[in-house]
């Protein structure tokens, strides 16, 4: 997508998806997360440090709020009132919601950060120049800043070795968050299209998603009806595009689906299982 | 040489009658084989740049051998992932599993065989090393010589074993801090066998006490699959965790009870008193000394002892015998008292009381290829090498895949009895501190560059031999295979039968060609069995059909001798991460943050809050935490996932060496452990330390690094992980 494209349609790319947004879509990739068998391991996490060239930035940066964890594992106690927590811990795999109306895209002067016909919120780095408007909008905080050349120390020789060719290494000044693996999603699209035919379910997982030992992630394309996660947003009644009120719009208020901060009308990728809890 | 001869060579040994029909490799010549190997080394023509392909190999992140498979691109291993071939971890492997990369490209690898020179080691060749081992083993005779080693299992266990042999020794020390050993000796007594299969698929409610079967245990990923399995089934599985530090594991519980340190034994009495007194399950097969036993504690009185509120005692006993199956599992912190036995007897009781042997537990059947079988190492060889060093009883000592002088607690006075063995030979990828004590070091190639296999100690319904093969070539040209290593010091000792093999590949090809026919699924082509099994990673082999017994055996009161004593129990509690240490190293790991605290790069003591404003200890506060044997000084993080008597201080750093990323991060919990045994089995009391705590400085935010975002204790009103009544799953999702 070039630059000119982009201001040409600017209004286009302003557009909601209550509008219908701005695209035709090809591909609509998501997730649905089971919260109830997450057991908040770091598997998935550790995985997306390997697949996606994440930096290491150490004690004193990481203290600094610099940490570059795409996916982060939050843990929360809910039961702050009893003595101790009966129920265990909260455990939620928080990473780039790839939004349908994304809060970050708009503030983008550059429009470095956009939407693209596989509904991923897409960053560019070689537009980015690094004025964190996006970070600042973002409401997951799931944005990550290269404040340094983090590279210079995270992979000292021979760990560059293991480096993923597949996408870059980030620098200075630009801004990076979780992209889907979508250099994962390309090989299958480009491997679909040289088979001439359509990528199918479960050809694209997610480095997360295929490390989970619970298999809590799921990943695939909400286009795809047949798909797991399309049956899996269609069983617990969360659809695209409908907003604060989704609770309210499903038949059934009780179905464990939910995206988090749905009132801010953002239009999450990832659905969420409510985490069960047995009273005894 | 003779067929009983070459079958123990080739590792095969004691099979009996599964090597009927085995067909011996009679042509194959070295070079012959070296020609076939299907190398991406040496591209083939579906090798294309700038696409990777991925092979099939073996984790040895830890002992539980989990299958997986590398991304190899313009010939180096970028990504590992689980292989799905393996039923024990179907295509899953955990946080250690995928930072396998980061210890093979770790920039702090010994690259050169070193030899010591007085107070350093200075860089040697090959030759002078293995001629430096001529020399020093050949002066060695039988017991005077040991290997110290982690849990290993496979062909190299097999060679380290026949090593021994050949030296006359019987002294195989193996070592491993995160161990089941007093569950085994308690397994072998009650069930016939030390490590039967455990089935939480199966069961429709789990209480594990302190079993953190998810998290640190022996088996994390396979039990990560069978917890999924038993949360999602029809009905779903209710776990209840009782444990003093809430574990990884006990983060996921329905029902968390904190329990006062050493008294599981008395709680699972007391369950055992309601179920056969109250509710009226049978008693059969229990000893009279133990049904007395069991009579002594009423509910009051474990009440009190265990800090359990009875009415949780009461539901938790009535629900195991409306859930059926139930399980009931005895962790690392149930063993560790000098009472050890006795208590995980008791818990493993109630299975037999609640008749889950032969439902949730199974026998894992008789496996095999015992020489292969995984060799489990526990504390008690710790003990005993400790002891024969300081008695001047060794001579010469190899060490590999473990590291005792980080691990030994400073009660064994392991620094002096390492001063003691005659020559340390450590082989090694990195600079640990048992290495920099070492006389030789050779340095050995990383996991992903080097052959071998692989028999997970906890298997899966189908039991399974995991083969590794390199997943590329060597990083440093000097450094070697542990089975090439092994070779080298077998052909020392007898060429006769060793020196026809040119390396560890060319021993493990005819290795392969000797196996049973049944488990080559009676294929006469060597080479095409070969080829299959690197390609598919996995031999599955047929665990021929066991059957446990049911019995509970007499055990002693378990009851704790500090359990009315002052001050606080030490959990030094390992974690999926860092496990015993040996990942401290990993940068991942170390920025990967504690997923019960949330703590990243650091040691840190965790306490109940509670306990704290009695000590008057505010977060984040300096502390001193000593015991009889001395004192570390960390940072306190309060949590309320403590019980009030328990202090507990994860395992992991306190490095003095291995590396940059590790040396001179945090504490060593294990330094300051008591060297109390159980009483039965021997084994180091680990979690029955009494310490005190105080403050010696105020909080200073900067010492301390925990995640930023999602790491505060509330939700703050937002609906981010949201939690809803079992009741309500069941009507909606029909389960």
């Amino acid at each position: 997508m070039s630059l000119d494209n982009i201001l040409n349609h600017w209004s286009d790319y302003r557009k909601g998806s209550e509008e219908g947004g701005h695209h035709d879509y090809e591909h609509r990739w998501a997730m649905a997360i089971n919260l109830d068998i997450c057991n908040g391991c770091n598997a998935c996490s550790t995985a997306c440090y390997a697949e996606n060239n994440l930096a290491v930035v150490g004690k004193e940066r990481f203290e600094k709020g610099q940490a570059m964890h795409w996916l982060r594992i939050e843990r929360y106690w809910d039961q702050q009132d009893k003595d101790y927590p009966e129920q265990g811990a909260s455990f939620l795999p928080m990473m780039c919601q790839h939004c349908g109306s994304a809060t970050c895209e708009p503030v983008c002067p550059v429009a470095a950060t956009y939407h693209t016909p596989d509904g991923l919120n897409a960053q560019v780095y070689n537009r980015c120049i690094g004025s964190r408007y996006c970070s600042n909008n973002c409401p997951f905080r799931v944005r990550y800043f290269n404040f340094y050349s983090y590279y210079e120390s995270a992979w000292p020789e021979p760990m560059e070795q293991q480096l993923n060719p597949d996408i870059s290494v980030r620098d200075k000044g630009v801004m990076e968050k979780c992209t889907f693996c979508v250099q994962r999603i390309r090989t299958a699209k480009d491997k679909a299209k040289m088979e001439d035919r359509e990528v199918q379910d479960g050809e694209v997982m997610t480095a997360c998603a295929q490390a989970c030992p619970t298999s809590a992630i799921v990943f695939g394309d909400t286009m795809d009806e047949n798909s797991v996660v399309s049956k899996l947003w269609k069983k617990h009644q969360v659809e695209r595009g409908v907003y604060a009120k989704t609770k309210l719009a499903k038949k059934d208020k009780d179905l464990r689906g939910y995206r988090i901060f749905e009132e801010l009308n953002v239009d999450p990728s990832v659905m969420y299982l409510d985490r069960v809890r047995e009273d005894i | 040489m003779n067929r009983r001869n070459f079958l123990k060579t080739m590792g095969w040994g004691g099979a009996g009658a599964a090597l009927t029909g085995c067909d011996l490799p009679t042509t194959i010549t070295l070079e012959e084989g070296k020609e076939e190997v299907v190398s991406y080394l040496m591209p083939e023509e579906y090798v294309i740049p700038g696409v990777g392909v991925w092979y099939a190999s073996t984790c040895t992140q830890c002992s539980a051998g989990c299958a997986i498979h590398g991304r190899v691109r313009e010939g180096r291993v970028l990504k590992l992932e689980g292989n799905p071939e393996a039923s024990l971890n179907n295509g899953k492997i955990c946080m250690m599993g995928q930072a396998g990369v980061q210890g093979h490209y770790s920039p702090d690898r010994v690259t050169k065989p070193m030899v010591r020179n007085g107070d350093t080691l200075t860089e040697t060749s090959w030759d002078n090393a293995m001629a430096l081992l001529q020399e020093k083993l050949g002066a060695v005779s039988g017991d005077r010589f040991a290997w110290f080693t982690g849990t290993i299992s496979g062909h190299q266990s097999a060679l380290v074993s026949n090593h021994l042999d050949a030296m006359g020794s019987k002294q195989h020390y193996v070592h491993e801090v995160v161990n089941n050993s007093v569950s085994q000796a308690v397994n072998r007594d009650m069930f016939g066998e030390a490590n039967p299969r455990v089935r939480i698929d199966k069961a429709a409610m789990v209480v594990s006490f302190g079993a953190d079967f998810m998290g640190a245990s022996l088996s994390p990923v396979h039990y990560a699959g069978q917890y999924a399995k038993f949360r999602t089934k029809k009905e779903r599985g209710l776990l209840v965790q009782i444990e003093s530090k809430m574990s990884l594991t006990g983060g996921s519980a329905d029902l968390w009870l904190p329990i006062k340190p050493g008294t599981e034994g008395v709680l699972a009495l007391g369950m055992a008193n309601l179920l056969l007194n109250k509710i009226k399950v049978s008693d059969a097969g229990i000893p009279n000394g133990v049904r007395k036993l069991i009579d002594e504690y009423d509910i009051s009185k474990v009440a009190k002892i265990t800090g359990v509120a009875g009415h949780r005692i009461q539901r938790v006993a009535q629900l195991l015998t409306e859930r059926s199956p139930s399980l009931v599992l005895a962790g690392p912190s149930v063993e560790g008292h000098a009472h050890g036995y006795a208590s995980v007897a008791a818990v493993m009781m109630l299975n037999h009381i609640l008749g889950n042997v032969g439902k949730t537990i199974e026998s894992s059947g008789q496996f095999p290829f015992p020489q292969l079988m995984a060799k489990q190492g526990g504390t008690a060889d710790l003990l005993a090498f400790a002891e024969a060093a300081k008695a001047e009883k060794l001579d010469a000592v190899v060490f590999y895949g473990s590291n005792p002088v980080y691990s030994a607690p400073k009660a064994l006075e392991l620094n002096e009895a390492m001063n003691k063995v005659g020559f340390k030979v450590a082989i090694s990828q990195f600079m640990d501190e048992t290495t920099e004590v070492a006389d030789l070091v050779l340095p050995v190639a990383s996991y992903l560059e080097d052959w071998g296999t692989q028999v997970p100690m906890q298997q899966s319904e189908n039991s399974a031999i995991h083969v590794q093969q390199p997943l590329m070539e060597k990083l440093y040209e000097d450094s070697k295979g542990l089975g090439d290593i092994l070779l080298s010091l077998l052909k020392q000792r007898n060429n006769d039968e060793y020196g026809k093999f040119e390396d560890y590949y060319a021993y493990l090809r005819n290795a392969f060609a000797a196996m049973p026919a049944a488990v080559k699924n009676n294929t006469t082509n060597n080479n095409e069995f070969w080829n299959n099994t690197l390609q598919k990673g996995v031999i599955d082999v047929a665990s021929s059909g066991g059957k446990l017994k049911s019995t509970v055996v007499s055990f002693a009161d378990p009851v704790s001798e500090s359990a009315n004593a002052d001050g606080l129990t030490l959990v030094p509690s390992p974690r999926l991460g860092l496990y015993d240490g040996r990942h401290a190293n990993l940068p991942w790991l170390q920025e990967a943050p504690d997923q019960i605290s949330k703590v990243v790069w650091d040691s840190w003591a965790e306490m109940h809050p509670t306990t704290a404003e009695k000590l008057g200890i505010s977060n984040l506060d300096l502390v001193e935490v000593s015991s009889a044997q001395g004192s570390v000084t960390l940072r306190v993080v309060l949590l309320k996932s403590m019980h009030v008597d328990a202090v507990a201080v994860p395992l992991g750093q306190g490095h003095e060496a291995y590396g940059r990323y590790a040396k001179g991060l945090g504490v060593n919990p294990l330094q300051i452990l008591d060297a109390t045994t159980d009483n039965k089995t021997g084994e180091l009391a680990m979690y029955s330390t009494r310490v005190t705590v105080k403050s010696v400085g105020p909080a200073d935010s900067l010492s301390i690094v925990r995640m930023g975002t999602g790491s505060g204790d509330s939700q703050a009103g937002r609906k981010l992980v949201a939690t809803v009544p079992v009741e309500q799953l069941r009507r909606t999702e029909g389960s």
